[in-house]
C-alpha cells in the first residue's frame, strides 16, 4: 500500500465540532424526511423471528423470472449468485448502500486518505459513505442538495461538461478560479474571495461563496493535478470563509506517477469536504456505480433524496462489484488499478509521441499525469468550434472543440481535447497527422 | 392479446397540437441544455468508418474486469453475455436508453394502450418513452420538472409514501381529491377545482393547479382501481383545467380481473398523459428498471435531466432485461405476467379469508375489500 500514497502527519490543530452543516442546504434538501415505513423495518429487524410483519411493501421475489447469475472475471474468477442470492439481488435494498459494500469502501477510504473525520461524532461531520448510480448522480444530488439561485460556485474551468450541465439549471452564478498545468492556483483563489469580507460571509445576502467544486487529479479536459502544497492552501481558504470543498476525483485511480498527492479528504480536519469517487474508469462505466464520502449531516441528507428518486443503486450491481472486490481484497484492487494505470500510460505516452512529430509547430500542451485526455492550445486559431464542426470531418479527424468546457460554451477558445483511451496508437498518430494538415490549412 | 385488455374506439374529436408544454416547466427544468458532446457522437455516427473521432469520453472496456455473464432464467432459458456483449454492457450507453429495449417498450405501449399520441408530430406531443433507474426515478423527476413552490398539486390521499417523500420537499400545496374503493371521485375533483375559473387558469398568478397525479390500479395503500368511466370524466376535466395527469401505474400489470381497464394513456387525445410503467412487482425491484412514457417535449426534457444525473440506467441491467423480453415476445411476457398475477390473487384470497374469520366484527373494525 505505502508505494501508492504517502501519509503525512496532520498540521495544526484538529477542529472538530465548527461546522454548521445547515446553513450549506437548500430549503428543498431541509425539508426532506426520513421515510415512516424504515422505522417499522427496523423494529423488524431489533424483533425476534417470531414476529410477523404484513408491512413490508417489497414484492415477493419468487415470481423473478431471473434464477442465478455467473459472472466470469478476466483473472479467471467467477462471480456468482445462487438462488438465495439471486433473490437478494433482485429486490429492494438500503438506500445508502448495501452494508458489506459500503463497509469495504469505508476501509479503503482509510487506508487510503486516512481522514481525520473518520471517528468524529456523526454531528460534527462523521466521515460516511453512500452508493451513488454512477459518481455523476451523487455531484447531480449534491448541487441540488447545496445550489439556490442566486448563489455563488466557484470552480476552476475549463472542466468537466457534466458538471456544468447540472449547476447551470439551477441558477447560481459560475466564478472561475485561475488554473494553470498544476490545477487550482490559490492566489488565483485568494483574489477572488478577496471581494467578501470574512468576518461578515455569515451574514444573511452575504453573497459569499458557499461551495467550491474542482477536479484535483487528471481535470477534464486540462489533465492537470494539483499538488498538495496547492491543496494545503485551498483548504486553508476554505477555512477561512466557511466553505464546503467538492472533490470530485473520477482519475484518482489513473493517476501515472507515485506516491498519489494526498487527497482533500486526507487533510480535512473540519469536515467540509465532499468527495466523489468513480468506478467507470477502471471497473466499468455502464454498471453506474459511484460513492460519495463526507460529512454524516450531509451525506444523510443526500441519501434521503436517493431514497425519494432512484431508491437504491441496483442490489445486482453491488453485490457483483462487491464479490469481486472482497475477492481481491484492497492489495488485489489495487493491482487491477496498476494495471489499468499502465495500460493508459501507454496511451498517453503514444499520444504525446505523436503530438511531439506532427503538432509540435502549431500547438502546445502538457503532458497530463493523470486520466485520459491531453488538452492542445492551437496556435493562430482563436476558435476551435468551426474549425471541428466544419473543417475536421473533411479531414475525418474529430476532436472535442475547447467551448464546451466553459461556462460560456460559445465563448472563443482555442483549445481541442483529444482522448487516449480508446483509440489504437496507430489511429492516434493518423488522427494527428490528420489534425496537423487541418491546422496549417487553415492558417493560410 | 384480446383477452387482456378491451380497445375502445376513440370519442369526441382528435386534438392534436393543443398543448403548450413550456408553461409547465419549472425554470430549471427548462434551463436544462443538451450535452454538446452528444452532437460530436451523432456527427460520428453519421460519418464513415475512416473517421478518427479522439473526442469520445469514454473509458477503455477492455480495462474491465468482468469478462462475459451466464444468466439462468426459471424457465429454463439462459441469458447470454458474450466477451463483445459485455464490453457493451459495461458502458456507457445513451440518457433516453438502449434503443432496442426502447423500440420493445414502445411496441408493448401500442400493443396494450393503443395511444392516440403515438403518430403525432413531435411538438404535438408524440408518444415518447424513456428508461429510468426504477419507475420512482421518473416520479422524482417528473416532480422536479413540473412543480414550484407555492403550486398546487392535486392527488388522492391516501397515497404511496414515495411520491409524498418527493412531492412535499418542493414547497408545494398538496391538494386532496375525495376517492373511495374506485378510486378518484369525479364529482369530488370537479368540486376541488370549481375554486378556479377555468377561463383564468392561464393567467399568472392563477394558482390553478397544472397536476394531478394518481396511482389508478391496486393504490398503495388503498388497493383501489378506477373504472374507465371514472378516467374518462377525470380526462374531461384535465382537459377543461389544461392540466397534465401523472399515472403511475407500478401495479397495472398486478390486476386480478380481466379485462384490464384501459388507461389514461390510452384516451390521451391530448398528449397530456405522463405515464410511469415499473418492472418491480414483475421482473425485480432491485435492478431498478422503469419507464416513463410521455408527451416527446416533456419526455425530452426529463432525459437532460438523467443525462446530468444518473447518466443512464445500468446499460447491464438494460441489455439483461432485454433479452429476456426478446426471448419471450409480449405473449410470453403476458403469460409471465397471468403467472404472478395467479401467485398474487391467491395470496389476496388467503387474506380476505383470514381478515372474514378474525377481524369481520369481532371489534367493530372495518375494512376495504380490495379489487
Amino acid at each position: 500500500m505505502t508505494e501508492h500514497i504517502t501519509h503525512k502527519p496532520l498540521g495544526g490543530q484538529a477542529t472538530q465540532g465548527m461546522m454548521n452543516y445547515a446553513r450549506y442546504l437548500t430549503a428543498v434538501s431541509a425539508a426532506r424526511r426520513p421515510s415512516p415505513i424504515r422505522i417499522l423495518t427496523e423494529l423488524q429487524q431489533r424483533s425476534p423471528p417470531s414476529l410477523i410483519s404484513l408491512a413490508g411493501g417489497a414484492p415477493n421475489p419468487n415470481t423473478f423470472p431471473f434464477h442465478s447469475a455467473s459472472i466470469k472475471v478476466k483473472n479467471g474468477q467467477t462471480v456468482t449468485f445462487d438462488e438465495a442470492v439471486m433473490k437478494r439481488a433482485l429486490q429492494y435494498s438500503g438506500s445508502s448502500g448495501i452494508p458489506e459494500l459500503l463497509s469495504w469502501m469505508k476501509n479503503l477510504q482509510k487506508s487510503l486518505h486516512n481522514p481525520p473525520s473518520f471517528s468524529y461524532r456523526a454531528e460534527d461531520g462523521q466521515m460516511d459513505m453512500c452508493v451513488t448510480t454512477g459518481s455523476q448522480e451523487g455531484l447531480c444530488k449534491l448541487f441540488e442538495m447545496l445550489v439556490n439561485p442566486g448563489d455563488n460556485v466557484l470552480l476552476d474551468v475549463p472542466t468537466y461538461p457534466g458538471t456544468l450541465a447540472a449547476l447551470q439549471p439551477l441558477g447560481c452564478n459560475l466564478i472561475n478560479v485561475p488554473s494553470d498545468q498544476h490545477g487550482m492556483i490559490p492566489a488565483g483563489l485568494k483574489e477572488v474571495l478577496s471581494q467578501w469580507d470574512p468576518s461578515e460571509i455569515h451574514k444573511p445576502g452575504s453573497g459569499a461563496p458557499k461551495i467550491l467544486y474542482t477536479i484535483p487529479n487528471g481535470g477534464n479536459p486540462t489533465g492537470a493535478s494539483m499538488t498538495e502544497q496547492r491543496k494545503r492552501e485551498v483548504y486553508e481558504l476554505a477555512r477561512q470563509y466557511d466553505m464546503l470543498i467538492i472533490e470530485d476525483d473520477p482519475y484518482y485511480f489513473l493517476q501515472f506517477d507515485k506516491p498519489w498527492a494526498p487527497t482533500f479528504l486526507s487533510m480535512d480536519v473540519d469536515g467540509r469536504i465532499i468527495r466523489t469517487d468513480s468506478f467507470s474508469k477502471i471497473l466499468s462505466s455502464g454498471l453506474r456505480i459511484g460513492f460519495v464520502t463526507g460529512p454524516k449531516p450531509l451525506v444523510d441528507r443526500l441519501v434521503l433524496h436517493i431514497q425519494a428518486s432512484t431508491m437504491h443503486t441496483s442490489t445486482f450491481t453491488q453485490l457483483m462489484v462487491y464479490q469481486l472486490l472482497d475477492s481481491w481484497g484492497q492489495e488485489g484492487f489495487l493491482r487491477h488499478v496498476d494495471g489499468v494505470i499502465e495500460f493508459y500510460r501507454k496511451q498517453r505516452d503514444a499520444m504525446i509521441s505523436s503530438a511531439d512529430k506532427w503538432l509540435a509547430d502549431v500547438a502546445e500542451w502538457h503532458a497530463p499525469s493523470a486520466g485520459m485526455f491531453l488538452w492542445i492550445k492551437l496556435k493562430g486559431i482563436a476558435d476551435t468550434q468551426r474549425l471541428i464542426m466544419e473543417k475536421a470531418l473533411e479531414k475525418e479527424v474529430l476532436l472535442v472543440p475547447g467551448g464546451v468546457f466553459m461556462i460560456n460554451s460559445s465563448d472563443a477558445c482555442p483549445y481541442v481535447r483529444a482522448a487516449f483511451s480508446l483509440s489504437t496508437p496507430q489511429q492516434i498518430d493518423e488522427a494527428f497527422r490528420r489534425l496537423s494538415s487541418l491546422i496549417k490549412e487553415a492558417l493560410r
